[in-house]
């Protein structure tokens, strides 16, 4: 390997890259409008639900709760019948989404120390707009109750409101926490795999290949050099995704830096592979790109990244284990948000060393015999 | 028949370098059942422009490619400035200029840009890398124009500065695999004239082609056909064969449905098109025995001058290709 020669390469690489006036740009756009589009849309909290509120009690208490439920954001209150037997047109028609029902006698029950019940009725039409909502409610009766301990000066067992909504899970107030690692993952397959596979194309379509190879640049200079640059490009980008999402959502950064490099390197394999082999099965440009769209789309839809493994259907299951993405995911939100090691994460991060070596053994295997033809 | 260039009648090289720019011996490339190149020997003296003919699909890139130490050949082998192209392509390369029909330069870069990729990978030192450059740009007609895209210059200028850059390390040998093709004439003359100066400073030329006419710049040609080399010789020495026989060149309207009916002439040896006029190889018998005037205003064609010329190459080409069974 000659070193004069690996930078010689990487120069008018980025050289050729930095005249692309399209690709240049969007290689930064787009992990900024990715995290901001998947941040905001994507992962987007629920809010603004439009909401009824039953007031059967008219007291101090009951407006203060009523207050509690449309300063949240959350909740937005549209309707206010006299009484139950309204609300189920309201919901049926879609009118409101939840329903919160407070009871007569509410705020003199409290009063004695008693606890009372609240009825949150949530449109379950939509699990997961009915599994937020569920959340936000009880969350907001919480912070209600805990007002009211405070007040009666004891720490439990006082006057409280008993919120009866079921939960169905634990509601992360924050999904862009975990999109922002799984973001982290996908732009790094993409654009490694976009950009590299694009660039040997078009280097094998304008003879300029067949030229190098006839010049002492060894095939283990070429790729070195051909890979290089594209590795650094992605590593630009994940930066701006987790400074993005670290200031501009808050998502926090709880793990260890080791797992995630781990993590990265093993996926950066991976799709450096991936783009290798793409580059070799396609003979123009534009073959390149539809074969990236042919891998990137059951990529996202069965990796876990938009949609959880959990809503895939059970027939469907076994093909996500061939998706490296999902162990990247795995890894990367676990390390990310739990501080997760690499012994809690063994068994996805044997997954991701199979796939680094079986894919870019393979694609690099094939590629020093291909570089002749 | 035998002549003294054909292939059978040469002494095979011995293999060892004796100073020949190229010796190959035996070499052979197969890709699966299909044989590119069927154990091939030739040599190429040092300071010579040695043409290599053939139709496309001939082996002749593939011949080139295993010179140059690209590809490896099934079986066989030789030496290329007296390095094996087998067991030290590094070296082969390192000591090789080549360029290809594609020109091939990086288009988005800038001349000089591209002036100084190569360099380096060859190299060259600082202030080699400045009389080289010079020396290049004064060649290529593309001083002032150094900060030009590639990408936006016109045929001619791209060729010279593809030249350039494959020279751009002085190697002693350069393979040019149809460097003309898809340029114009002016241009073409142009080039010819940076080869024949090239060559008269005792740079080897090894050049691959499919016109004729260029063919005839060459000190010597070699045809490949289907991955054999059917003939060997200086120009003259490939048309000697030839020089007996009778070519006719034919001016009449509707070539092609003339050329297919004289075809079927049992007089009529080879026949092919060149330009709109035909010709036609009528061997040993003279014009007037084979009647062909008569033939072809029998069967409606309108008949201009039919006139005796000199072989070309190109005749020579379709002669060989013919004994070969085959159709150029």
């Amino acid at each position: 390997m000659n070193l004069r020669r690996l930078r010689l390469i990487m120069w008018k690489e980025l050289v050729q890259l930095r005249r692309d006036r399209l690709l240049l740009p969007l290689i930064f756009i787009m992990p900024i409008m990715y995290v901001i589009m998947f941040g905001y849309v994507v992962g987007a909290d629920v809010r603004n639900l439009p909401t009824a509120i039953v007031d059967g009690d008219h007291t101090v208490t009951s407006q203060r709760l009523t207050d509690a439920f449309s300063s949240s954001g959350y909740f937005v209150i549209t309707q206010r019948p006299a009484n139950e037997a309204s609300l189920k047109g309201l919901v049926d028609s879609g009118q409101v989404k939840v329903a919160i029902i407070i009871e007569r006698g509410t705020e003199a029950a409290l009063t004695r120390g008693e606890t009372v019940p609240l009825g949150v009725i949530v449109d379950g039409a939509d699990s997961k707009t009915a599994s937020v909502a569920s959340g936000y409610a009880a969350e907001i009766v919480a912070a209600f109750d805990r007002g009211l301990l405070e007040k009666a000066g004891r720490a439990a067992g006082g006057p409280v409101l008993d919120a009866r909504v079921r939960v169905m899970f634990n509601p992360s107030l924050k999904s862009v926490n975990a999109m922002v690692p799984g973001l982290v993952a996908s732009i790094l397959m993409l654009s490694i795999m976009v950009i590299m596979s694009q660039a040997v194309v078009r280097e094998r379509a304008r003879g300029t290949l067949e030229q190098m190879m006839v010049t002492p640049i060894t095939r283990a200079e070429y790729l070195t050099g051909k890979v290089l640059p594209y590795v650094a490009i992605a590593a630009v980008q994940m930066t701006f995704i987790v400074l993005i999402g670290r200031y501009w959502f808050g998502v926090p950064f709880n793990g260890s830096v080791w797992t995630v490099a781990l993590g990265l390197i093993l996926f950066t394999l991976t799709s450096v592979g991936m783009g290798l082999l793409i580059s070799l099965v396609s003979k123009t440009q534009q073959q390149a790109q539809q074969t990236v769209m042919f891998v990137m789309i059951p990529t996202m839809v069965l990796s876990g990244f938009i949609f959880p493994i959990e809503s895939v259907p059970a027939a469907i299951v076994p093909l996500t284990y061939v998706i490296p993405l999902r162990y990247a995911l795995v890894v990367l939100r676990s390390a990310f948000l739990k501080g997760s090691g690499v012994l809690d994460l063994w068994a996805p991060l044997t997954a991701m060393v199979v796939f680094a070596v079986v894919i870019f053994g393979l694609a690099v295997s094939r590629f020093r015999k291909r570089l002749a033809e | 028949m035998q002549f003294p260039w054909t292939k059978t009648d040469r002494p095979r090289p011995s293999g060892v370098d004796d100073g020949d720019a190229i010796v190959v011996s035996g070499l052979r490339k197969t890709f699966g059942d299909f044989v590119a190149v069927d154990s091939v020997d030739f040599r190429v003296k040092r300071g010579e422009i040695f043409g290599f003919l053939g139709p496309n699909g001939s082996g002749k890139t593939t011949t080139i490619r295993m010179l140059c130490g690209v590809i490896a050949p099934t079986s066989g082998g030789g030496t290329v400035m007296g390095y094996d192209v087998v067991d030290e392509p590094e070296r082969v390369r390192e000591n090789i200029g080549y360029m290809s029909q594609k020109f091939s330069l990086f288009q988005d870069l800038t001349v000089d840009e591209n002036l100084r990729f190569y360099s380096g990978i060859y190299g060259l030192t600082p202030e080699k890398y400045a009389e080289r450059r010079a020396y290049i740009l004064r060649m290529a007609d593309l001083e002032g124009r150094e900060n030009e895209l590639t990408g936006n210059l016109s045929v001619g200028w791209k060729q010279r500065l593809a030249l350039g850059c494959a020279t751009i390390h002085e190697p002693k040998l350069i393979f040019l695999d149809e460097p003309t093709s898809g340029v114009d004439p002016t241009a073409r003359r142009q080039f010819w004239e940076l080869l024949n100066d090239l060559a008269n400073e005792g740079v080897t030329l090894f050049v691959t082609t499919h016109y004729m006419d260029e063919a005839t710049h060459c000190n010597r040609l070699a045809f490949i056909y289907r991955g054999n080399i059917i003939a060997e010789g200086t120009p003259q020495e490939v048309k000697a064969d030839l020089t007996a026989d009778t070519i006719l060149q034919i001016a009449v309207d509707r070539g092609e449905e003339a050329l297919a009916a004289l075809e079927g002439l049992e007089s009529v040896d080879e026949g092919y098109m060149q330009g709109s006029l035909v010709h036609v190889n009528l061997g040993r018998r003279t014009a007037e025995d084979a009647g062909l005037r008569e033939f072809l205003v029998d069967h409606g064609f309108e008949v201009g001058a039919i006139d005796r010329v000199e072989p070309t190459l190109e005749d020579a080409f379709v002669h060989l290709v013919t004994q070969q069974g085959g159709r150029a």
